[in-house]
């Protein structure tokens, strides 16, 4: 093994020992106080939702030419015809949770493993849901903050919680443990065993968002799965901020586990650092980058270190840390 | 190192849910969309990422609106909105619980066993003497092989080991009778004891 001798940065790995690590030098994304960083992230997070609204839509389209415009009616229909697409097949079918892009399979890795637990690895399964399971090893747990169609509904409850707090109604914040989520990810697993069916789409945001919207496009109607996202909307804006995404998501667990290899993580460079606690402030999953307390629940949205006001905060490639004790 | 000792529990936890046993199946009882594994198979492998439905042309996989744990599993009501045979949504499927099939009515006919149909002969208008309807003989995909008219007032004649249980039968009679039902296996089975 050869690796590039880069040069040391700023000595913020002071003097790093050990054999591997010497090695292999780490290398900052360098994105000190980019704000552009943080639209890079909502335009994915905006394709997330094009995908969630746009992809039935189309189909309605692809229906009702196919139909002559006999049928095929009711839902949204009318403003899929309003908005002129093309009569031909989407180049994607299904929601984040399960899509296929361009013919690439992105399975949730939490609906794999239900499924892997009911049914077993049998056909094809292993394989489409290898293409998540590379993402998830080497972007950490990405999905919470660049693709989840949940974002939006975050983004609007603590916006009512920051509205609430200006007319004196101060929200609850109860700090539940993260690994409350892993207990949920364990009852859900254990549930799907035992009922031998899968539990995860009827809990986890993703996948109802996904089907909800599609009924809403299609029949224009609700299902109860529009109860459990009230629910964590409601647990999100009045008991504890992100609290569902945090300690009680099954799926975002399943993230934090995949990603503990995940050489993408938050830097601090000490010497530039005031103690400002702005970075600490604008997580939404709890993680402390102002005293280097980031664990796996760190979902790389970044926003810490766009908030950063005197750019100590970078993102950072490194190799997996197997030689730390 | 919390996390990588996380890990290894969840993983230990998994497998340890693979060997619980399985008390209950699940199974809902309704009609599922072409190329679906077996009742109870079926339920195992669908994770209700809805992509079947949305390629369906004529728009007639649904799924239950009610809070259930049969919520995420498609179904098709056919006196709402029958089955056309595209075979589209046997294509779609990511974890392999709808086969694929090929759209050519032999492979249709071999490999495709949505349900059976079940006549009310006391409602059906030929055979109660009130009328000529044949409306179902003229819609379906199979006729000849799984449904024939017998008898002086030409009245159908399901035969459901030639029916694929598309229901556009069920859709096509009259309100006034009303008398098709498509039942999925699992309530064939239900129903066998």
């Amino acid at each position: 093994m050869s690796e590039v001798q880069s040069t040391p940065r700023r000595g913020t790995r002071s003097a790093a020992a050990g054999s591997a690590r010497a090695r292999l030098q780490p290398v900052d994304i360098v994105l000190r106080r980019a704000r552009w960083f943080q639209w890079v992230r909502r335009a994915s997070l905006a394709l997330s939702l094009l995908v969630v609204v746009g992809l039935p839509l189309w189909q309605l389209r692809v229906a009702g030419a196919a139909s002559g415009g006999l049928s095929a009616g009711g839902g949204w229909s009318w403003l899929a015809a309003a908005l002129g697409l093309p009569p031909v097949p989407p180049p994607a079918v299904g929601a984040p949770a399960a899509v296929s892009l361009f013919g690439l399979e992105l399975l949730d890795p939490l609906l794999t493993l239900g499924v892997a637990i009911t049914h077993g690895l049998r056909g094809s399964l292993l394989l489409v849901a290898l293409p998540a399971l590379v993402l998830v090893a080497v972007l950490g747990r990405f999905f919470c903050g660049w693709v989840c169609p949940y974002v939006p509904l975050l983004a609007a409850s603590n916006a009512l919680r920051w509205v609430l707090g200006r007319f004196g109604f101060k929200p609850l914040d109860v700090r539940l443990p993260r690994r409350t989520s892993l207990v949920v990810l364990v009852a859900v697993l254990g549930a799907t065993a035992v009922l031998g069916t899968q539990v995860a789409p009827l809990v986890y945001p993703p996948s109802i968002i996904g089907r909800e919207a599609f009924r809403a496009i299609f029949f224009g109607s609700f299902g109860a799965g529009a109860l459990v996202l009230g629910a964590a909307f409601a647990v999100d804006s009045f008991v504890s901020r992100a609290g569902f995404c945090r300690s009680l998501c099954p799926g975002g667990a399943l993230f934090s586990l995949l990603s503990t290899a995940s050489p993408i993580r938050v830097k601090r460079d000490a010497s530039r650092c005031t103690d400002c606690t702005v970075c600490d402030v604008v997580c939404n999953l709890g993680q402390k980058p102002m005293s280097d307390r980031l664990d796996a629940g760190c979902e790389r949205c970044g926003k810490c270190v766009s908030a950063c006001p005197t750019g100590a905060l970078a993102l950072g490639v490194r190799a997996p840390a197997v030689e730390k004790t | 190192m919390t996390d990588r000792r996380a890990l290894l529990a969840a993983l230990a936890a998994a497998a340890a849910a693979t060997l619980l046993p399985r008390r209950v199946h699940a199974s809902g009882t309704g009609v599922r969309p072409p190329g679906a594994l077996p009742p109870g198979q079926f339920e195992e492998a669908c994770i209700g990422c809805f992509r079947c439905a949305e390629v369906c042309p004529p728009k007639a996989i649904r799924f239950p609106s009610a809070l259930s744990l049969d919520a995420v599993h498609p179904f098709i009501a056919a006196r709402q909105t029958a089955c056309v045979l595209c075979m589209k949504c046997t294509l779609v499927c990511p974890t392999d619980a709808l086969a694929p099939v090929a759209a050519q009515p032999a492979a249709i006919a071999s490999s495709v066993r949505m349900g059976v149909p079940l006549l009310k002969r006391d409602a059906c208008l030929p055979w109660s003497g009130r009328g000529l309807c044949r409306l179902c003989y003229y819609v379906c995909p199979y006729a000849g092989t799984a449904v024939e008219l017998v008898g002086p007032r030409l009245a159908p004649l399901f035969h459901p080991e030639a029916c694929v249980g598309c229901g556009l039968c069920e859709e096509a009679c009259p309100d006034e009778a009303n008398a098709i039902r498509i039942r999925s296996p699992a309530e064939v089975a239900e129903a066998r004891g």
